[in-house]
């Protein structure tokens, strides 16, 4: 492998692994721009989507098998099951506290990640689970950069899903609720706008973007454990900061360049590959210094 | 009336009577102390144990107990953290326990020696096999699964008959892995060859493509991954599906059916260096069969040593004559070709195993195979 080889098959890689990060990213923002509130649940939801995805899949490969239309089925459903739980998650722990000072919903927010992972755990027997789906390895060779059509589905999803997200919260009108609502609740309920359904609307949507990339990484990993959501959960939360959390465009472009910054870090000359972290992480610590709002963030005026 | 009266005291002298008896039973029942993680990510392994150590028990209970006493069982807890393991070992000492059996993760087991020295409590270690724990011995601790030594030396053996040159080893940063990974190291360049790659890869990051495309530039002729099965799985996988094709080997830590299960095909053909499993091992019929009947499941790659470690303390015990812990040790110390069902025990002076039971296995058909 030449050196430009090496340059875009971690392009590739960082791509890849950047679109789980931004789908997760997601709903972190979202949840934050809509009320302030950093959802720590919500890499657990991740894990949940991954596990409800396993038991869908398992229920339904016996009528469809372990086909393309079986996995975009259970990642559909799984998407539906973690969206409502988020829903109720908002419902009986944070809607109670939404008056409450900061700290106490935050940890609240901690709480139900434990609630979630230990729940699993329990339920699991703290077991790691082989979500076989025996998907090909074939993929498009382009000289020595390879990338399997398994990837190339996953990036595509991810896509689309983002893209729709745009698409909702810039064209309709629980949209541009949900913007509003982001810049004053208040003024919102006096124009006649039910806010507490369009911040479970925003739950629902964060919560199964999570659904839905927990369910891709099951796919594409294939293996499953309660405690997958807790780095993954970090790295999103830090992407949506990367890219200015509360905004959407942001989490996308962060999750992308953490992503990157993790593929090419363990590239770098004279220091192992566990130094990746300490890269990014300390890349992140000089953005935030130098522009503590985030790469597409803005202070304090706009948050959707 | 007076008979009534006599027969009223007899049968409150009898409950007495029996109930101090009772008392006496419980006062001298044999506490043997189980340290394994049950929780955490390593507590599939660390259940097993616990369960193959309950089976040993209840078969030595059986069959009369240990001098005359009832062996009971209390499990600490050590969450394959350092940290946890030192508090679980407190708790175990202050428990006052006889002696205790288990040790999964090296890294958790190495701060708990000093702790049970000190307390001259006689531990045998039943699966935890990193070298650092032999120098961090206080004399009072016994391994009883062969020593990273004999693993790298099976490794190296291994490599070298395939004809490997190139050599890339991944490990995980933790006790166990970096020095299995630093050991084999060492061995293979003072053997003449190369180590074109030595990576970490963070426990519990799934992603691990850009670590196999910096693995992939360098053209290895094996990779050896020394670390755990859970993430192992992944790595395999993900070599795979990026288009390696050359040989990949595991250590013992990654022995379990459930790395087959979650690489799937990718797998096929990989190579793991194992103590001797359940199914290897002809003497084990009967453990295996027995496990099964009661936990409804096949028993791990280290139930065997754990109940093998539970046998032997209990031998020990009987050997010295007595609950006193320098007895034990003693008696522990003097073993002599105890026949478990994972092979013969005896030690070196430095208390470890006298002979390796280490074995080459492969991935055929989603199953481990001994390798011809």
């Amino acid at each position: 492998m030449s050196n430009l080889d090496i340059i875009l098959q971690q392009l590739a890689n960082g791509l890849i692994l950047g679109s789980f990060y931004a789908l997760v990213a997601l709903g972190y923002t979202m949840v934050y721009g809509i009320i302030k509130l950093l959802n720590f649940a919500h890499g657990d939801l991740y894990m949940v989507g991954g596990f409800v995805g396993f038991l869908i899949l398992s229920a339904i490969s016996g009528l469809l098998g372990e086909s393309w239309g079986a996995i975009l089925c259970s990642m559909v459903f799984s998407m539906l099951a973690v969206g409502l739980l988020g829903v109720i998650i908002q419902r009986i722990a944070y809607v109670p506290m939404l008056q409450a000072p900061r700290l106490s919903i935050l940890i609240t927010a901690l709480a139900v990640s434990m609630i979630l992972s230990n729940g699993v755990m329990a339920v699991t027997d703290g077991e790691y689970l082989a979500f076989s789906t025996d998907l090909s390895y074939d993929g498009l060779d382009l000289g020595n950069v390879f990338i399997s059509y398994t990837q190339l589905a996953l990036v595509i999803a991810a896509c689309l899903l983002m893209v729709i997200l745009y698409l909702f919260v810039h064209k309709t009108l629980y949209g541009k609720a949900m913007r509003a609502i982001a810049i004053d609740q208040d003024a919102c309920r006096l124009m006649g706008i039910n806010v507490n359904r369009i911040i479970a609307l925003t739950f629902f949507i964060g919560s199964s973007l999570a659904g839905a990339a927990g369910v891709m990484a099951g796919v594409y990993y294939g293996s499953l454990h309660f405690s997958m959501g807790f780095v993954i959960g970090l790295k999103a939360f830090t992407a949506a900061v990367i890219g200015g959390i509360g905004s959407i465009p942001g989490a996308m472009l962060g999750g992308q360049v953490l992503g990157l910054l993790e593929a090419f870090g363990t590239q770098i000359p004279f220091v192992g590959s566990e130094w990746k972290d300490v890269f990014s992480f300390g890349l992140l610590i000089l953005l935030l210094i130098f522009k503590p709002t985030g790469l597409l963030g803005k202070t304090e005026i706009e948050r959707m | 009336m007076k008979k009534k009266t006599k027969v009223f005291a007899a049968v409150i002298g009898g409950t007495l009577a029996g109930l101090l008896m009772l008392g006496q039973a419980g006062a001298a029942d044999l506490k043997i102390g189980i340290m394994v993680p049950t929780t955490g990510s390593e507590a599939t392994a660390g259940k097993d144990m616990e369960n193959a150590i309950k089976q040993a028990v209840d078969e030595i209970n059986k069959g009369g107990g240990v001098l005359g006493m009832k062996v009971v069982t209390m499990t600490g807890d050590d969450g394959c953290d350092p940290q946890q393991a030192t508090a679980a070992a407190s708790k175990l000492v202050s428990a006052d326990v006889v002696g205790v059996v288990g040790g999964y993760c090296s890294g958790a087991t190495l701060p708990t020696l000093k702790i049970y020295g000190d307390a001259g409590t006689p531990f045998v270690i039943a699966a935890a096999n990193s070298t650092k724990l032999i120098d961090a011995n206080p004399g009072t601790s016994f391994q009883i699964n062969s020593t990273g030594f004999d693993q790298v030396n099976s490794a190296v053996g291994l490599f070298a008959d395939k004809g490997v040159k190139k050599l890339a080893i991944v490990h995980q940063g933790d006790g166990y892995s970096e020095d299995l990974a630093k050991l084999t190291r060492d061995k293979w360049t003072a053997m003449g060859h190369e180590v074109v790659a030595y990576a970490v890869v963070n426990k519990g990051e799934q992603d691990q493509s850009s670590l196999v495309t910096k693995i992939k530039s360098k053209a290895p002729d094996a990779v050896f991954w020394t670390a755990y099965y859970s993430d192992g799985a992944l790595l395999i996988k993900q070599l795979r599906q990026a288009g390696f094709r050359k040989l990949i080997a595991v250590g013992d830590g990654s022995n379990s059916p459930k790395l087959l299960e979650i690489a799937g095909r990718a797998a096929e053909g990989v190579y793991c260096f194992s103590n001797p499993t359940a199914d290897y091992l002809p003497a084990a019929k009967d453990f295996t069969a027995a496990y099964k009947a009661r936990y409804k499941q096949a028993p791990d790659a280290y139930g065997p040593l754990a109940y093998d470690g539970m046998k032997l303390m209990a031998d020990a015990i009987t050997r010295a004559g007595s609950t006193d812990k320098a007895a034990i040790v003693k008696a522990l110390k003097e073993t002599k070709d105890f026949i478990g069902i994972t092979g013969a025990i005896s030690f070196t002076d430095k208390n470890t195993l006298a002979k390796s039971n280490f074995v080459v296995l492969i991935a055929k058909g989603g199953k481990w195979v001994l390798n011809k």
